[in-house]
């Protein structure tokens, strides 16, 4: 009955037969959560895959089922929140499990953001750094309209620059933590 | 999914059947081939073309092309430049593709993709044309020096013993004056080689993990220890000695596995004469991935956080990798303040965080190599 439903879903949202087969291999309570999910959220199959991938992954590091994983706090709360549409619930969803699937980059990533919120540069300086952080670059863009303004930007850069966060922000990039976050 | 009945050593390998193509009679591959199985069937065959199609329908071509060996010729190119990696610092590396395909099992080897649609174990059997070859190569430019290597799409040893094909080609490379062989292994078969003078021309190098590495992803290759004995013995044997501490793999407790890895290397070979070692991640591009999913669905290296990189392939994260490379640097240093180290298929970024530097250029950085 469940494997029916999951042809059906696959074909309604025409997966490869790749991914078909992967879905149905797992056992059932994964198999329906799974089915659970994507019913839910309409998930076409590039989003499942992905799923799929890190769900796969993170239950060969913790042990735990992807039932298991999916039924856990964080992920139920998000479910389970009628004020958010579909669209949101998808993006949320998304972002704990690769907060999961991810732990120590998506926190150093954060620390990061953080520090970029602690120099309040406003609008017209913004900082940015890469999903994933590689390439280990802070990328600065500046927003002026006249030359005075630029003059002035410029300025409020070079005092950003000389800040405890800024340096910090290139420790956090280069791997020079403080302490141990970054150890398995 | 690959079983494995808990043994780790490679010259357990024995091929089920050797497939011979016409042409490949006079080899001395084959001669020493039939020496060393005596047992093992051998087949002639005028095109080994329904071989090849019956192991391409196979469920798993990569892992059953390893158990029949088929000596063939080669028809094209021997040597060829590394293709290394878009966009990283390249170490200006010449292979030599003897073999395809090798008979361990890591769970990671980039070559079950690369492979895949020609996953034969093959020995090419004209090896006077790839001496010719080189030959000609390295007389028509005595003024550049390259370093050449064989461990790029095969281990460079271990099918040594069966076919003897460093009897083959280090005599050669051991009178040429602007080369260096690179012989990279995960074996521990290294007899042949201490029957012949290197004269300083051949660095024999060994892929180095901790044994927990080794005993979950490298099967059937020699043991951490066996390894390190054979890298004493080649050194004693008057060959300059190589390590290679890649795929490096993060885990709970790596630190301590490695620094203690890096200890017992050093505490057994003289480092005044290891020319150079080579650090690099696990690198994966996402159809390894996939073929690795299938082949060694428990294999926790699936689950590292590993980001994609601008050339196409998955590393960790940057700041992770860079203090992996750190603190291994630093352990090496202790041991070794004046051995050349190096960073394989890694960006100038990543080169100037971790060194403080990066080559200016590929050449440089092949210079170097060849001249430390």
């Amino acid at each position: 009955m469940m494997d029916q439903a999951i042809h059906e879903y696959g074909r309604e949202k025409v997966f490869q037969k790749q991914t078909l087969d992967r879905w149905l291999k797992l056992p059932e309570p994964d198999r329906e959560a799974l089915l659970e999910l994507a019913r839910g959220l309409r998930i076409g199959e590039n989003h499942f895959r992905d799923f799929l991938d890190w769900l796969e992954e993170i239950s060969l590091r913790d042990g735990a089922s992807l039932s298991q994983i999916l039924k856990g706090k964080s992920i139920a709360l998000i479910w389970s929140d009628s004020r958010l549409g579909r669209n949101d619930k998808l993006k949320r969803i998304k972002e704990e499990l690769r907060r999961l699937r991810f732990p120590r980059l998506v926190r150093l990533e954060g620390e990061i953001q953080k520090k970029i919120r602690q120099m309040g540069s406003g609008p017209q300086i913004q900082m940015t750094v890469v999903p994933g952080l590689e390439g280990g670059a802070l990328t600065v863009q500046l927003r002026a309209t006249s030359h005075e303004e630029l003059q002035r930007l410029l300025a409020v850069l070079r005092q950003l620059s000389e800040r405890t966060e800024m340096k910090e922000i290139f420790d956090l990039l280069a791997g020079r933590e403080q302490g141990a976050e970054l150890s398995a | 999914m690959i079983f494995w009945r808990g043994e780790n050593k490679v010259l357990n390998y024995r091929p089920d059947e050797v497939i011979v193509e016409i042409g490949s009679e006079e080899s001395p591959i084959l001669r020493n081939l039939r020496r060393a199985l005596p047992d093992v069937p051998f087949t002639l065959v005028e095109h080994p073309k329904s071989f090849l199609s019956a192991l391409q329908a196979s469920r798993d071509p990569f892992g059953k092309g390893k158990r029949r060996l088929l000596l063939m010729r080669h028809k094209g190119d021997f040597l060829k430049k590394c293709p290394g990696s878009d966009g990283q610092v390249c170490c200006n590396y010449f292979v030599i593709n003897f073999a395809s395909n090798c008979p361990m099992e890591c769970s990671y080897c980039y070559l079950q993709d690369y492979l895949a649609q020609n996953p034969a174990l093959k020995v090419f059997s004209n090896v006077g044309d790839l001496l010719e070859e080189a030959h000609k190569l390295l007389s028509r430019h005595r003024r550049f020096f390259f370093r050449i290597g064989t461990g790029e799409i095969t281990d460079s040893l271990a099918l040594d013993p069966y076919i003897g094909i460093s009897e083959e080609i280090v005599p050669f490379f051991a009178e040429q004056p602007n080369a260096l062989l690179e012989l990279k292994t995960k074996s521990d078969c290294v007899e042949g080689l201490l029957r012949l003078d290197p004269k300083g021309r051949v660095v024999v190098s060994w892929s180095m993990n901790p044994p927990k590495v080794i005993d979950d992803d490298e099967h059937l290759t020699a043991s951490f220890d066996e390894r390190l004995v054979a890298a004493r013995r080649c050194q004693e044997a008057g060959y300059r000695l190589g390590f290679h501490f890649d795929p490096m793999i993060e885990y709970p407790g790596w630190e301590e596995d490695y620094q203690g890895m890096i200890e017992r290397i050093f505490a057994l070979v003289d480092h005044q004469r290891v020319a150079w070692i080579s650090m690099g991640v696990l690198r994966q591009t996402s159809s390894l991935k996939r073929i690795m999913r299938q082949r060694f669905p428990s294999t926790r290296l699936l689950s590292g956080e590993q980001v994609l990189c601008p050339d196409g392939k998955m590393r960790y994260f940057q700041p992770l990798r860079v203090r992996m490379y750190r603190k291994v640097l630093r352990w090496i240093r202790e041991a070794s303040p004046t051995v050349f180290v190096y960073l394989c298929m890694e960006s100038k970024e990543v080169w100037k965080q971790v060194f403080g530097f990066s080559p200016s250029c590929e050449r440089e950085l092949g210079n170097q190599m060849a001249h430390h």
